[in-house]
């Protein structure tokens, strides 16, 4: 297939979700997202501790939104988060005077890591790119940040996504463990 | 079509075919339907595989099989085959090992000048010679004199499907299976491949 067809697509989408995927998905997401956002902005709010970042959204939209995938599993999840944050927060220590460099690498890398270990989980990249990009506190937290927030909150929400995503009848979390 | 031929033009599903149960499906599913078309060809290739080898020869075969040695007279070789109800026999030698195979068409073929006869034109040559019996002439053969041979076999492992076309492509209606000492251990008839595939 030559260069500028490929870009036509040609497929087709798949079909819409019913009306009761959209409301479990938003019931996980709700439930999910409160107890790390409670952490970070209530109980922890006057200690230099992080409870939330950003790519915790994202992992939301797949372990609420999308259980099937693999993508969502436990191990894409846990995995993917942490070998990320080892590395965002390795790069960042070691090119962190060029942070346009710094950046690229982290996510990129990254991702390689995320692949050769089958934990591929797309906020995975960002979990990477913040220990590069992220404010002060979170440089500040070093090595530690592989721990506390991305370890403690991922392990919190895959909680949040076994008991909600159970408690519905058609659906089913996780398709796998490791 | 040789039945070993299956092929996934007859097991082919549609864009549509595969919409319509991803919608059955309640969860988001993150496959596209020209992913999963490719997932399903390449499994159901797969599968075809799998089952074109899974039933082999010794799982159908008839394992107490008349024979016949090659030395008899073509009269003792009608009556057995006339006793079972058989249309062809394997033929052993001294050795105990399958030597040949004596079928109808054997038979026919010794009583006819034509290459292919078939019973009706044996028929016709009886009806042409006034009353004379054309059969007359095979009292003074042995079996091995008229056999088809070598004979075409198969192993126990042999998968049932290539069975099928080794009957089809040699136009022969029984085939005899051979154990690892090529040993005779049973044979299998047309009929036996009809009763498994249904």
């Amino acid at each position: 297939m030559s260069f500028f067809n490929k870009m036509k697509g040609g497929g087709q989408s798949p079909p819409v979700v019913g009306l009761s995927e959209i409301l479990w998905s938003w019931l996980g997401a709700f439930f999910g997202i409160m107890p790390v956002a409670f952490l970070n902005y209530n109980l922890f709010a006057d200690t230099d501790l992080v409870f939330i970042i950003g790519s915790f959204g994202a992992s939301a939209v797949l372990i609420y939104g999308a259980i099937k995938s693999p993508l969502a599993q436990p191990r894409n999840l846990l995995g993917g988060h942490i070998i990320s944050a080892i590395i965002g927060v390795a790069v960042f220590k070691l090119f962190g005077g060029h942070l346009w460099l710094a950046s690229s690498l982290a996510v990129a890398t990254a991702i390689a890591a995320m692949h050769a270990t089958k934990t591929l989980h797309p906020p995975g990249g960002a979990t990477a790119l913040i220990a590069v990009i992220g404010s002060q506190k979170i440089h500040d937290l070093g090595f530690y940040y592989v721990l506390v927030p991305v370890g403690v909150s991922a392990c919190i929400m895959l909680i949040v996504a076994l008991l909600v995503n159970n408690f519905c009848k058609t659906r089913k979390y996780p398709e796998f463990w490791f | 079509m040789k039945i070993s031929k299956l092929e996934i033009p007859h097991l082919k599903i549609s864009n549509e075919d595969i919409i319509q149960a991803m919608k059955k499906i309640p969860g988001y599913l993150d496959i596209t339907p020209s992913d999963f078309l490719e997932l399903y060809n390449g499994a159901l290739a797969h599968a075809l595989e799998r089952l074109k080898s899974a039933i082999k020869a010794e799982h159908v075969m008839e394992t107490s099989v008349v024979t016949i040695d090659e030395n008899s007279s073509l009269t003792d070789a009608a009556k057995l085959m006339a006793d079972h109800n058989v249309s062809g026999l394997p033929v052993m030698n001294a050795q105990g090992k399958v030597s040949g195979i004596l079928s109808e068409k054997d038979f026919l073929k010794h009583m006819n000048t034509q290459e292919q006869p078939s019973f009706m034109h044996t028929i016709l040559t009886c009806l042409d010679t006034s009353g004379q019996c054309l059969a007359h002439k095979l009292k003074r053969f042995k079996v091995k004199e008229i056999m088809s041979a070598p004979p075409i076999t198969v192993t126990m492992e042999t998968p049932v499907l290539e069975v099928a076309d080794i009957l089809e492509a040699n136009r022969i209606n029984r085939v005899p299976v051979l154990d690892r000492q090529a040993n005779l251990a049973g044979i299998i008839a047309r009929s036996d491949l009809v009763r498994t595939l249904s």
